[in-house]
């Protein structure tokens, strides 16, 4: 097998980038969906990143990580967006600046 | 050099793709990004000897979790934000703080030469099979037998939890 030619800090940074642009949509969109999508985005870029070091360290534990990661999300949205149709079935929003109710 | 130029196009394309995720106004166009995020990294995926992840990339994400997110944003079927952004000073902490967090990842990663000390490790020889499902489900029903378990449980919770809080009369 051999070895690639793309160095694994390359792989971090396209990671790294991945991660930045999801943190700013969790921060600065209001919309509640688009703060999931954000969260998702940020999930695979962890998960890049846990599949680049598995490749340069040449154990497979990184990839069965990102499988245990992949479930977790998938948990995760289903439990988020039953939240989300439940606080938009009461209060006729999705946006995260109008649900307030345990603000003092 | 097929590999440079396949990483070049994942890379530039899902880094694309992000921003419009995170910036377009119609939150069916974010979901649509989404999915071309996720169908890049499932290429990266293959380029980097992960096969069987990259499948489930495909099926599992792009398929049954972008399907649940198209449903929910046309279930819901919100209205186009008027500021699509968060109003006031919390806009500015958010591109800062995001920044300052930019800052930190490309300084760990730039300073940690592959995890070693000293000059950069040179990347493990592979192991025959590496990525493939043979090899993938022989660990994890082995070495990661028990975390598999606990998994199910807790997707088990998830979906018991869904069907609770989406009941009517519920909250």
């Amino acid at each position: 097998m051999p070895g690639s030619l793309i160095p694994l800090a390359a792989y971090q940074l396209v990671a790294a980038l991945l991660f930045t642009i999801g943190l700013v949509g969790v921060l600065v969109r209001r919309s509640a969906l688009i703060i999931f999508m954000s969260i998702e985005l940020m999930l695979n870029a962890v998960n890049l990143s846990f599949v680049a070091f598995s490749k340069q360290n040449g154990q497979m534990d990184g990839q069965i990580f990102v499988f245990f990661v992949m479930s977790v999300a998938a948990a995760e949205v289903a439990v988020g967006l039953a939240i989300l149709v439940a606080i938009f079935r009461n209060r006729e929003t999705a946006n995260v600046d109008d649900v307030h109710l345990l603000k003092g | 050099m097929t590999e440079a130029v396949l990483f070049t196009l994942f890379s530039v394309a899902a880094v694309l793709f992000a921003f419009n995720v995170v910036f377009r106004k119609n939150a069916v166009h974010c979901a649509l990004h989404l999915v071309g995020v996720l169908l890049s990294l499932s290429g990266m995926f293959v380029l980097l000897n992960a096969q069987f992840i990259a499948a489930i990339q495909i099926l599992v994400y792009a398929g049954a979790i972008m399907v649940l997110f198209l449903f929910v944003v046309m279930l819901l079927n919100v209205k186009g934000e008027v500021p699509l952004l968060t109003p006031g000073a919390a806009k500015g902490f958010g591109f800062f703080f995001a920044l300052l967090g930019f800052v930190e990842l490309l300084w760990i990663v730039l300073s940690s030469n592959g995890g070693g000390e000293g000059a950069p490790r040179p990347a493990a020889v592979l192991p025959a099979g590496f990525g493939s499902p043979a090899e993938i489900g022989r660990i994890l029903y082995s070495t990661w037998l028990f975390p598999f378990e606990v998994t199910s449980i807790l997707l088990l919770i998830a979906v018991i939890g869904a069907v609770v809080l989406a009941k009517r009369k519920f909250l």
